[in-house]
């Protein structure tokens, strides 16, 4: 398997550039490149960078098939309220996905394709299981896990038109010291508001245990959805107390107000932020490790306390007299 | 005048050594704080929420419990309880149940809506949904569903042999188990009794009928053992009574 040429779509993010430097370090991974519409934020050794914007189809087809991966690691995914907007968000998306992954089947060489994806794909509907597990049946109940849910039935059905196993990761919502999450700013927020008659549980990945999963995945040839969560639950208050922030207790009517408010404080609420502050986020994980090798290792209230840790970005002047 | 551009970036210390991105602390999450004050498990349940009910469950009921033993220290088991109408009798076994096992023990039939859902959510409740069910035996839970309701203390209702099936499934132990409580007394037993086996090797999903019509014919042989409604813990050393006899 030495020798393996590896394409990561999405290289540019926080997470992508994670896998890159990863997978450098990899034996069996011969050559990796990378497209996106953004350079890596990370110092990678061994690995080439093409920056093509997800619309340019021409480019981005050329750009593969020229490389003709063995592995194609597509990370290539915008969280609605991330660093697009949700309408924006679902274009950048579904082109990317579109893109990547039909000139992946049109390369000879394509023997496995790893789809990031995400546990909001099981919905949270009236009824849902508490801790969906890999064989409950998609049921997206908000315009991310539609999204997700668009990406999963492309890159299956290209694995099927090929011949090569898909393995779809299913993330908790990922949190990282750079990556941009809508929850994460949420809870970074002075006040943030909770369900008081919910308060639900819900669970979240790091940003480096999900770099973990993914070149793990990449190295395992597994053709199923696999479920990437930390360990350990926490409820919405907890996480706001935990963070030592003022919680704001809403029963339902006063939401719409507050997520406008929101909005123009620069913190957006997509649907999938608000269901899971209102229905909360579990899944089910026993299967990461039975099939990649490698599980989460960092706790929920870890991966929340690390959120609350984290530096912020101190806006200074663009210019300054320095003589 | 020279001018200098500044990037948006916190910076540390003037005298400070520029850290490489690749040595970043934050790559490799080392958290070092303790989760004290978060009591929520991966399936929502609260111990801090628990504790504080049972001890308030303490002044309604003074619950005895027998044959606790037999439920497996590690693995999932799935404890069927008989259910009278408005007796809670699932909420109160699990929660007996998990104080002399010291694990923590689920039982199914919280509603999926806020707020008693999620008050029970926090008790340990799990939707009565055999996927549910079936995932909670997968990890290892303990899991009491209750019968069908009957008004009739000494009647069991129903077992639904869907919640059954999800045990078949998993391949995990069923237990039966007798919860006796009156409105006019605290006194309450739970009494759990040996696993169900039905002895045949079924292929199809005959085995999760008989199991549940098994286990139902054990609940009733544990409910004339202690006696109905009328038992109490002071009674039960009588050798009549046949506590401990299955």
């Amino acid at each position: 398997m030495a020798g393996q040429r590896v394409l990561i779509s999405g290289m540019g993010g926080e997470l992508g550039s994670r896998v890159a430097s990863l997978l450098e370090e990899a034996s069996w991974v011969g050559e990796l490149t990378g497209i996106d519409a953004d350079p890596p934020r990370r110092r990678l050794r061994r690995a080439t960078f093409q920056r093509v914007p997800p619309a340019q189809h021409d480019r981005i087809v050329d750009t593969i098939r020229e490389f003709d991966p063995h592995v194609l690691v597509h990370v290539a995914t915008w969280e609605p309220d991330a660093r697009a907007g949700t309408g924006t968000a679902k274009v950048l998306t579904d082109d990317a996905a579109m893109s990547v992954l039909g000139a992946a089947a049109e390369c000879r060489a394509l023997q496995h394709i790893v789809v990031r994806s995400g546990i909001e794909i099981y919905g949270r509907a009236r009824g849902s299981l508490t801790r969906p597990d890999e064989d409950t049946p998609v049921n997206p109940t908000s315009e991310y896990g539609r999204m997700l849910a668009g990406i999963e039935a492309t890159a299956c059905t290209t694995g099927e038109r090929v011949g090569v196993p898909v393995t779809r990761l299913r993330f908790a919502p990922v949190l990282g010291p750079h990556v941009p999450s809508p929850l994460g700013r949420v809870l970074r927020q002075p006040v943030v508001p909770f369900s008081l008659l919910a308060d639900p549980p819900f669970t979240v990945v790091h940003d480096h245990d999900a770099a973990i999963a993914i070149a793990a995945a990449a190295a395992h040839r597994v053709d199923a959805p696999v479920n990437i969560v930390a360990p350990g639950s926490i409820s919405t208050f907890q996480a706001i107390r935990r963070g030592n922030r003022i919680p704001i207790p809403l029963i339902g009517p006063e939401w719409p107000l507050f997520k406008r408010m929101s909005w123009l404080a620069g913190v957006p609420i997509p649907d999938h932020v608000e269901e899971l502050f209102h229905r909360g986020r579990l899944a089910d994980d026993s299967r990461a490790k039975a099939l990649l090798g490698v599980a989460p290792e960092t706790e929920t209230v870890a991966v929340i306390d690390l959120l609350h840790a984290w530096e912020s970005v101190i806006r200074i002047p663009a210019r300054r007299a320095v003589a | 005048m020279m001018s200098a551009i500044v990037l948006p970036f916190r910076r540390t210390s003037p005298d400070a050594t520029p850290v490489d991105v690749e040595d970043d602390t934050t790559a490799v999450p080392r958290p070092a704080r303790t989760a004290a004050g978060v009591h929520v498990d991966g399936w929502g349940r609260d111990d801090a929420f628990v504790d504080r009910i049972s001890a308030v469950a303490r002044l309604r009921w003074d619950v005895a419990v027998g044959g606790a033993e037999r439920l497996p220290a590690r693995a999932g088991a799935l404890v069927v309880v008989n259910a009278r109408l408005f007796s809670l009798a699932p909420v109160f076994s699990a929660l007996a149940l998990g104080e002399h096992t010291g694990r923590p023990v689920r039982f199914v039939g919280r509603p999926d809506t806020a707020p008693v859902g999620a008050l029970m959510r926090r008790l340990g409740g799990l939707l009565e949904h055999p996927d549910e069910v079936a995932n909670a035996l997968a990890a290892k839970e303990i899991v009491v569903m209750g019968t069908g309701r009957e008004l009739h203390p000494q009647r069991v209702g129903r077992v639904d042999h869907r919640l059954i099936a999800a045990a078949v499934q998993e391949r995990v132990r069923v237990h039966p188990a007798a919860a006796l409580s009156s409105p006019m007394s605290r006194s309450a037993r739970v009494e759990v009794g040996t696993e169900v086996n039905t002895g045949r090797s079924r292929r199809g999903p005959l085995a999760e009928l008989e199991l549940a019509d098994a286990v139902r014919r054990r609940i009733l042989q544990l409910m004339e053992e202690l006696s109905g409604w009328r038992s109490a813990p002071l009674l039960d050393w009588l050798p009549q009574t046949g506590m401990g006899g299955d």
